[in-house]
């Protein structure tokens, strides 16, 4: 109880408008107040006090509370404190809960007396209120009021009490002043404390006999009653059918009434008294069945909603109309069916019944269920468009968006129904039905092309001052560029834009130019639109709303400005000039009041724009380079490196270098001046003043440059595997000029990027410095001559620390010291460099080799033959440890090498296509075996590039459950921001960003370096020093740093086709690998300490590493293969390696271990985590 | 889904605040992330103006009523401009009980009628009742239509 009375106080006293949390000015004063009525609370409230006691507790009590409100109103007031020095000698003394709690008690017992009553409506409960929660131990009193008392203001409380009591679920739901867990202070309180559980049912049996009492004048307390019962949480399955049962038996009594129509015309005043009771029943009804689940199934729900449309009560009509909307989206026929016409309903006083309204229209005007019914399809559609002319924004918005194809969050409706929206929003027409309840208009009114109606409306949105209306609209021409862009992008036919709106409509507009007869709702709209403009084109009206749209970035709230840039990258066609979205968007970004949340929402928007358009990867990426710019604080490099990623795919061949150049210009930008702030009008200037930005910036340039190392090939289409150069020539142009030179001549974007990686590479921070060598390192591996050669040289010189000396002119000094060998690289380079030498060795030896046998004229021995392979695999399997190359076609013995490998190759009957079961593929999670081996030239094709449909498609998959979606954090959150959900509260404070979930490289780093070390004791274990356990190091060296973390070309080839043509396993294999880059790889048990099962599985391919991939992989395949099921029950992970479960989720089954299966959720959960552990009998095998 | 209204005080200690279908976990965030909000852009803003910020697809309209400002935050069919109207109606009730834009102390004066209030106008996450005479009716137990 100690606990309890020092954790509550009334809260009064911090409602002094000092700055302290109330929560902590109630516990700090606490202690001094220790309240003595504690040992009350929990004691059975004895009713059979003598007068005198009564008496002297009241005294006592009146005594409290005069202290409180001295207490609260000198605390209140200081000042007027003065005025009232009576009071003032009364030490302050706050009320504590459990004087409050106990005041309650005796109150309840004294309920006969008027003063009882004013104390509590006064005093009492309206403190209570303040707490966050209702102790369960007053449920008893509050009971008793409830059953005693007469008084309307105090039941009123007792309702809301007994509400509260109900809908606690033990998590704080209320706020305000923290109170403790009631439940587990009663266990403590081994002396019969009171729990939840206990007075739970007594209060709903209570509620529930109130709410079926019948009686007329009970019948506001029944409303209450039946409110009260709504609150309690909906897992209990009994009492949601006792509710269910309530709800349906008064509508069965008040639903069915003759005269119904007639007071929907009359309104609510003015009826007689039982109509109205019934009235009020029929909205406590509906209410009610509002808050319960929906179930589909029960016809009752459809049929009492749609007799609720017709109701008196203007609530009970919004929420039959929600539940209808609701039933609609699943099922239209049915209701169509039911409804019937509707036509009085246009005239709602409700704004939320008509929004509801354009929904359930919508439903039902796009069913496909209703194609053999088009007069009840068009009548719906018509009554949709009519909702155009709302005088509510809310209303047409929502008219708007259901007609643009999007009425709910999510974008599973796809293109084609956005296409079709925006098809049916230039070129249909709005013609006003003829009223038939009046005659009076007799006259047809003019039609309306829609998009004229929308456009004007939308204007005259912009001219208002509301900062929602602006924001909304905004919105809604976000939602407008979305569906032209998916108009455009499934290329439909007849969407020229300079066609005359009014073409359409000209016809039957000459006798009608009278507007006067619309009624009210219209007036609004049509006096805007009589004006001039009768030859207006959808270009034209697009081209003055987009001006109305870009002065809205004026206002001074941010949110408008970044809805508005969202709007605009939308409505941005890729064809139209650039310039003017650059400049207002470098010009609102230098806006240091752009939260970082909202900066990287515009990122993800560039994203979702270019999924819509893949022609505009240029533009976006030029957009996307402003923010690098000038926000490099605020944006988060793993959404920008996405989008780096994308658009270079999606340039296509003509615009990789373009694309490449937009990325790495990151790379070119001076290092931030401290102070300067002299730059941030211009648009490539840095604007990282701070320390913190500067930060950013660097981990910016991180990106980038590891970005480039794993790109750059693919951008400069050069592959060393597809090089034509001989390596002779190579070994002739030792001269470094010349060779810089004839690189730059034979293929400008690589050596564009290799400059530009060579100058990270020494005059960058550290961290830069170690991510642009292996960049380099990758590059020079992939890359044929010169460039390998020249990255050899560069490497070598970096190396031996002559760098400085060299280089000096281009030097920059961040100020850090350089290190014993200069760069302090020299522990990283020197096993790369050892590579590249290895390389060159062999590659020498090997023509030694040729030129023996050529002037001896013999031929290769089958030893011989074998010891070359031998150093190919060998070589191959050290080359891996770098980065990913395609073992199959990968030639680290030169291209020369190539006739006698596949000549031992062909003896020994070894596939050269077995080498893409790499062991570094899986270990790493690149996936792009698939991809390679279906498409036997790779992206490297050299002048066409990819096939547009693939790109397209790989793009497209992006946004699904693609291979490279499961993983990426920044993937997952491009999905969610698109998908349109996400209720996650946002980030509070800049500092998060930092602190993502997101693996930032140091993370990286710090896990490669562990992960290193706990591979390498594995590998002692099992005594294998074979190339394959490298090849796991290296997934944790090199690869790590990208492989997974950061989209690469190389690991994210799959396309939707490839993944089908390939064979279930690599699938599945490469779709584990993708599990979590952080786990360690789980199946031990299968591979590392089995070499005789080694042994034993036949595999042709000499390289043991293949072998330990094959057995690693497809033994838990072959036992049980991959199966699907649901989470039947919510699980919740006791380490780790488990993971949580929301009951019927969707799971991939991968294996079974032990009762327990590891399994693959279709999209992370809350905790991020998409795969893990669960028991077996929580999962619903299908 | 209105997610939440929170009430604060101009110092950013929250006075009321209901949360729905908001996961416990994210409360307290949401409660910083909003009283940040008003802390940064609510200075010499007018009673009852309204602003607006979103975060992913929810919606938050807020304003400043006296000395308390109030915060919605909604998504789905409460949208900004849904948001605006419950608000409007909040206030609106707000001010009938306190007479005028309220002081801090007022509206602790107050503070169970405002709660009652508003567990008539926001049930359970969905705008309930929106006319002041009902909401009247309501919160002293009379029937939404008298005879």
């Amino acid at each position: 109880m100690a606990e309890a009375s020092g954790k509550t106080l009334m809260d009064l006293i911090s409602a002094d408008p000092t700055p302290t949390v109330p929560a902590q000015s109630t516990s700090s004063s606490a202690s001094s107040t220790p309240s003595p009525a504690a040992s009350h609370l929990h004691q059975p409230m004895s009713t059979k006090t003598t007068l005198g006691e009564k008496k002297s507790k009241r005294a006592t009590l009146m005594q409290i509370q005069n202290d409180t409100i001295s207490v609260a109103k000198a605390a209140l007031n200081p000042v007027k404190a003065n005025i009232m020095p009576q009071r003032q000698r009364q030490k302050k003394k706050p009320v504590s809960y459990t004087q409050l709690a106990r005041s309650i008690h005796e109150l309840a017992a004294t309920l006969d007396q008027k003063s009882s009553q004013k104390q509590l409506v006064n005093h009492v409960f309206p403190k209570l209120a303040v707490y966050n929660s209702v102790d369960p131990s007053l449920a008893p009193s509050l009971l008793m009021l409830n059953q005693q008392c007469e008084d309307r203001n105090v039941l009123r409380y007792v309702y809301y009490y007994l509400a509260r009591i109900l809908s606690d679920t033990g998590m704080s739901p209320g706020g305000g002043i923290p109170t403790p867990n009631w439940d587990a202070l009663a266990d403590i309180d081994a002396g019969g404390g009171v729990t939840r559980a206990d007075v739970v049912p007594r209060i709903v049996n209570q509620l529930t006999s109130e709410a079926s009492n019948s009686e007329t004048e009970f019948h506001a307390r029944r409303l209450q009653a039946l409110k009260a019962l709504t609150y309690s949480p909906s897992g209990n399955s009994e009492l949601l059918s006792k509710l269910y049962e309530i709800v349906f038996g008064l509508l069965d009594k008040v639903a069915d009434v003759p005269h119904k129509r007639k007071k929907g015309v009359f309104g609510t005043k003015g009826g007689d008294k039982e109509s109205i009771i019934r009235s009020n029943l029929q909205y406590a009804a509906m209410s009610a069945l509002r808050r319960l689940p929906l179930d589909p199934g029960n016809p009752l729900f459809l049929h009492r909603a749609a007799q609720g449309v017709s109701f008196a009560d203007p609530v009970a009509v919004r929420h039959s109309l929600e539940i209808l909307s609701e039933l609609a989206a699943r099922d239209p026929y049915s209701v169509a069916m039911t409804l019937g016409a509707l036509q009085d309903i246009l005239h709602l006083n409700d704004v939320l019944a008509r929004v509801a309204l354009a929904r359930l229209c919508h439903s039902i005007s796009r069913a496909r269920a209703l194609d053999e019914r088009p007069d009840i399809r068009s009548h719906f559609n018509s009554i949709l468009y009519q909702l155009l002319l709302d005088p509510s924004e809310r209303v047409c918005y929502e008219a708007i968006l259901c007609i643009l194809g999007k009425y709910d969050n999510t974008e599973r409706h796809g293109t084609d129904e956005r296409a079709s929206g925006w098809y049916r929003l230039t070129r249909e027409i709005l013609k006003l039905p003829e009223a038939p309840s009046k005659d009076k208009s007799n006259k047809t009114k003019r039609p309306q092309p829609l998009i004229k109606l929308v456009m004007r409306r939308l204007e005259s949105s912009f001219r208002s001052f509301s900062r929602p209306v602006l924001h909304a609209a905004a919105r809604v021409v976000q939602e407008m560029g979305k569906s032209r862009a998916a108009a455009f992008a499934m290329g439909l036919q007849d969407i020229d834009e300079s066609v005359h709106v009014n073409a359409f409509s000209d016809v039957l507009d000459e006798a009608e130019t009278n507007d006067s007869s619309h009624p009210e709702g219209i007036r609004r709209t049509s006096s805007i639109s009589a004006g001039p403009g009768r030859n207006e084109t959808i270009a034209s009206l697009l081209a003055s709303l987009m001006e109305v749209v870009r002065t809205t970035v004026a206002c001074e709230c941010v949110y408008v400005r970044g809805m508005v840039v969202k709007a605009l990258i939308w409505m941005q066609s890729p064809h139209e000039s650039l310039d003017e979205l650059k400049s207002i968007i470098a010009s609102e970004l230098s806006d240091p009041a752009w939260p970082a949340s909202l900066v990287n929402d515009v990122l993800l928007t560039l994203h979702a724009r270019f999924k819509a358009t893949p022609d505009m990867a240029v533009i976006l990426l030029e957009i996307a380079r402003i923010f690098a710019t000038k926000v490099p604080g605020k944006i988060d490099a793993d959404v920008l490196q996405l989008l780096w990623m994308t658009c270079l795919i999606g340039a296509g061949p003509d615009g990789k270098h373009t694309a490449l150049e937009a990325v790495t210009i990151v790379l070119d930008l001076p290092p931030p001046q401290p102070g300067s702030m002299s730059g941030l009008t211009s648009l490539d200037r840095v604007s990282a003043s701070d320390p913190k930005s500067a930060l950013a910036l660097q981990k910016l340039v991180q990106a980038a440059v590891w970005f480039l190392g794993e790109n750059a090939n693919y951008a400069a289409s050069e592959y060393a595997w597809e090089s034509a150069t001989p390596p002779g020539t190579a070994l002739m142009m030792l001269d470094a000029d010349k060779m810089v030179a004839a690189a730059s001549s034979r293929n400008p974007t690589l050596a564009g990027a290799l400059t530009r990686l060579q100058r990270c590479a020494f005059s960058g921070s550290w961290e830069v410095r170690i991510v642009a060598v292996q960049a380099l390192t990758t590059i020079a591996i992939r890359s044929g001559e010169p460039f390998r050669l020249q990255i050899y040289e560069f490497l070598h010189t970096l190396a031996e620390g002559g760098v400085q000396s060299q280089l000096s002119e281009m030097h920059l000094s961040n100020g850090e010291d350089q290190g014993v060998s200069g760069t302090g690289l020299g522990v990283l380079i020197t096993p790369m460099l050892k590579v590249l030498d290895e390389m060159y060795v062999g590659q020498d030896e090997l023509i030694k080799d040729i030129r023996d046998h050529d002037n001896a004229n013999k031929e290769w021995k089958d030893e011989e033959l074998k010891k070359l392979y031998e150093t190919h695999e060998r070589l191959l399997d050290f080359v891996s440890l770098f980065c990913y190359i395609p073992r199959a076609k990968y030639l680290p013995l030169g291209p020369i090498s190539a006739k006698l490998i596949d000549t031992y190759r062909t003896k020994h009957n070894i596939t050269a296509s077995s080498g893409t079961t790499d062991p570094t593929v899986v270990a790493t999670g690149i996936s792009d075996l698939i991809y390679e081996s279906t498409q036997p030239a790779p992206a490297a094709s050299n002048s066409s590039g990819l096939d547009d449909d693939l790109v397209n498609a790989w793009a497209a998959n992006l946004g699904d459950d693609g291979l490279l979606g499961n993983n990426a954090p920044a993937m997952s959150r491009v999905n969610e921001f698109i998908a349109g959900v996400g209720t996650d509260a946002p980030d509070v404070d800049e500092e998060n960003i930092f602190s993502r979930p997101s693996v930032g490289y140091d993370d990286m780093w710090a896990k490669t370096l562990l992960e290193t070390n706990e591979l390498e004791e594995e590998d002692a274990r099992s005594g294998s020093s074979s190339p394959d356990s490298a090849g796991s190091v290296e997934s944790s060296i090199s690869s790590h740093f990208g492989g997974m973390n950061y989209p690469s070309l190389f690991s994210s080839k799959p396309s939707s086709q490839a993944t089908a043509k390939s064979s279930g396993s690599k699938y599945q294999s490469t779709y584990e690998g993708y599990g979590s880059p952080i786990r360690e790889e789980p199946p031990p048990p299968y591979s590392y300490s089995e070499p005789q099962s080694r042994e034993s599985f036949e595999n042709p391919m000499a390289g043991s590493g293949s072998r330990s991939y094959e057995s690693d992989e497809d033994e838990p395949r072959k036992s049980t293969g991959t199966r699907f099921g649901t989470a039947l029950y919510d699980f919740t992970a006791g380490g780790d390696d488990e993971l949580n479960l929301t009951a019927e989720e969707e799971l991939e089954i991968e294996y079974e271990v032990d009762g327990w299966f590891y399994v693959k959720k279709k999209r992370p959960g809350r905790d991020g985590k998409m795969a893990g552990l669960v028991p077996v009998l929580y999962v619903n095998q299908s | 889904m209105i997610l939440a209204v929170l009430f604060a005080n101009s110092v950013g200690n929250v006075l009321i605040e209901r949360f729905n279908g908001v996961p416990a976990e994210e409360r307290l965030t949401w409660r910083s992330f909003l009283v940040k909000l008003g802390a940064e852009n609510l200075k010499g803003v007018k009673n009852e103006e309204l602003l607006v910020a979103c975060h992913k697809s929810v919606y938050i309209v807020y304003t400043m009523l006296g000395d308390v400002s109030i915060f919605l935050v909604g998504k789905d069919e409460y949208d900004e401009l849904a948001l605006a109207e419950a608000i409007f109606i909040i206030t609106g009730a707000v001010k009938d009980i306190c007479g005028k834009p309220p002081t801090e102390r007022v509206f602790l004066d107050k503070y169970g009628r405002i709660c009652l209030c508003l567990d008539e106008i926001v049930w359970n996450g969905l705008l309930e009742n929106t006319d002041k005479d009902r909401i009247k009716r309501l919160i002293r137990l009379k029937p939404p239509s008298e005879f």
